[in-house]
């Protein structure tokens, strides 16, 4: 039970993107259209799954059996870029197709925040192996969902007049804020 | 081939000069940290036990929701080093996250001398009135048995009730529900470790 | 990034010109989490200030030893390093701060505009020129900062710098804007603002 709460807190409540800010460069850069945002969502939600399992693993078995907490970002961040990169050569062998959509956003993903955080937070809460799992595919989907229904508007505002000054990032951001606002009714809805 | 050898030598070589700066620095630094963590914690035992000068702590394991738990009570002491209170944080979840609170008893172990909110992350303005004296110093005095209960929008008739903010029952719910989960483990920590008997004048003083 | 730029223009290219957060977009994650109050959002400039100073000039320092195929993991490496340095220095002697600012200042690792600085210029370029460009950019992305979370701080609680100004007889803040709505929105009527202030004076767009 505990387990689901945390994926949808992770998901909807505290949604990274839109209560914890994580997650934003990609958010802002790739939500235009809803085929990317889908694809690099998954992309994403699949390394942020891996990545809770690795750092769990490297936290637990390293870290705090050798008392090393000043290793811990360091160890992280090149666990983070490592597993982007055996992913990213893993889909160019095995579906190039797919490699060749997602292009640049894969390596990109290493510097996404909402990686690094995910792995941060999990350790912080203390969450147990298969807590962390649930938390990683929780904010993951949350990633996700929030670049969808971005994209989503976004492909509507095609067809709107936007003034100069707010066309591309301002009103993205406005329109984020707008969604921030709607996700805080979740709020309260389930407490873990 | 020698170009993977230069780049596995170049790379290990930051990662070990990395780990070196690292580790010197901390064991620098660890000391200020755990004096900021100890000065933390006098802060807020002495906020809540008045007349304390020195605490000792007392550390145990019990059976929590979760597995084990780690429960800590800190024996706050006079200059005499008679006891004058026990505090104790205790935790639940608010609104929006979880909220903390430390909470001092009295040596007669069914009275509050207080409480003090550690760290909450609810609703500003609204959730966030329970960290203020208005709520908090509802706490004084307050009896805990047999439970710490809260009302809506009156005043509170009996002796171990108080008032929930108004717009955040929840807020209040959550630290009245904490405080009540803990106080039980609490008292029975106590009862095994033989506290002093309870005050005959309700005093510092009190020891038979 | 040609050489003979001198120092000055290199570093006024980051206050303005090439501003991280409203020309080039990047560091947003922090800008937005640590800009509702001003202490914060000065903690994080600083903090995110000197490991970009730090890093710039150790990757310009090492730019030529170090082979091509694993520059991004050497410099990731040089930022975490110092990243963790500001974090225990932060928790050592400014632990209000620390608590304040939570994780973000591990994240501060994962700050493109860092990585983007290394990756651009100081790979290219001496240390002195690498240090102005660094100084600059970090200026620029904490000048940002402090106006966006003083005017969130302002209308949100009424303060600055923990200092009540407006007190809440006087106006009921806003409290949407410390909040994570108020921080988009902000965000994004400064980056429209500066957009239609530049346009205004004939900069293309």
């Amino acid at each position: 039970m505990r387990l689901i709460l945390i994926f949808i807190s992770a998901a909807v409540v505290n949604n990274f993107v839109l209560a914890y800010f994580l997650g934003i460069c990609p958010f802002l850069g790739v939500s235009k259209r809803l085929d990317t945002a889908v694809n690099m969502g998954f992309a994403t939600t699949f390394v942020m799954t891996l990545t809770a399992v690795i750092t769990w693993l490297l936290n637990e078995y390293v870290i705090i059996k050798f008392n090393l907490p000043f290793l811990q970002t360091v160890s992280y961040i090149i666990a983070i870029a490592a597993l982007v990169q055996f992913v990213e050569m893993f889909i160019k062998k095995s579906s190039p197709p797919l490699y060749r959509s997602l292009g640049i956003y894969l390596p990109l993903i290493t510097t996404n925040c909402a990686v690094l955080g995910l792995a941060l937070f999990a350790s912080l809460r203390e969450y147990s192996f298969i807590e962390s799992v649930f938390f990683g595919v929780g904010t993951g989907v949350g990633f996700t969902l929030a670049l969808i229904v971005m994209s989503g508007i976004r492909e509507e505002l095609d067809f709107a007049e936007i003034p100069k000054s707010l066309q591309g990032v301002p009103i993205t951001l406005l329109i984020a804020g707008m969604l921030a606002l709607a996700f805080m009714g979740f709020a309260g809805l389930l407490s873990v | 081939m020698n170009q993977s050898a230069k780049m596995i030598v170049v790379l290990s070589v930051f990662a070990v000069l990395s780990g070196a700066i690292l580790a010197g620095f901390y064991h620098s630094v660890h000391p200020r940290i755990l004096k900021n963590k100890l000065e933390e914690e006098r802060k807020m035992i002495f906020a809540v036990l008045e007349g304390s000068k020195s605490y000792d702590t007392v550390e145990k394991t019990i059976k929590g929701a979760k597995g084990p738990e780690i429960v800590k009570i800190f024996v706050g002491k006079d200059e005499s080093g008679n006891i004058v209170g026990y505090a104790f944080t205790a935790k639940g979840p608010g609104f929006a996250g979880t909220i903390e609170v430390v909470v001092g008893l009295k040596l007669d172990k069914k009275t509050m001398f207080g409480l003090r909110v550690l760290n909450q992350k609810e609703t500003p303005g609204l959730g966030t009135k329970i960290a203020q004296e208005k709520f908090t110093g509802q706490f004084k005095g307050l009896s805990i048995e047999p439970k710490i209960e809260y009302v809506k929008n009156k005043k509170p008739t009996k002796p171990n009730e108080i008032q929930a903010v108004t717009g955040a029952t929840i807020s209040s719910r959550a630290v009245v529900n904490a405080v009540n989960a803990r106080v039980a483990a609490v008292l029975d920590i106590l009862k095994e470790e033989n506290a002093p008997p309870e005050a005959e004048e309700g005093g510092a003083n009190g020891r038979r | 990034m040609a050489d003979d730029k001198s120092l000055f223009s290199v570093f006024k290219n980051g206050i303005w010109t090439e501003n991280t957060i409203t020309v080039i977009v990047l560091g947003m994650c922090p800008t937005l989490a640590t800009s509702n109050s001003a202490s914060g959002a000065l903690a994080m400039g600083l903090a995110a200030t000197f490991v970009i100073i730090c890093s710039s000039a150790m990757v310009s320092m090492v730019r030529n030893i170090v082979p091509g195929g694993v520059r991004i993991a050497a410099y990731v490496l040089i930022m975490a390093t110092f990243v963790t340095v500001a974090d225990f220095y932060l928790q050592a002697f400014f632990p209000e701060m620390s608590k304040v600012l939570g994780a973000y200042v591990a994240l501060i690792v994962v700050n493109c505009m860092i990585l983007a600085r290394a990756e651009i210029f100081a790979c290219k370029n001496g240390i002195a020129p690498s240090m102005a460009d660094a100084l600059g950019t970090g200026i620029g992305f904490t000048w940002v900062l402090l106006v966006l979370s003083f005017i969130r701080e302002i209308l949100g609680s009424g303060s600055i710098f923990g200092f009540v100004i407006l007190s809440e007889n006087v106006f009921n803040p806003w409290v949407v804007m410390i909040l994570p709505p108020g921080a988009f929105i902000t965000l994004g009527l400064f980056i429209g603002g500066i957009n239609y202030f530049t346009k205004h004076r004939g900069a293309s767009r």
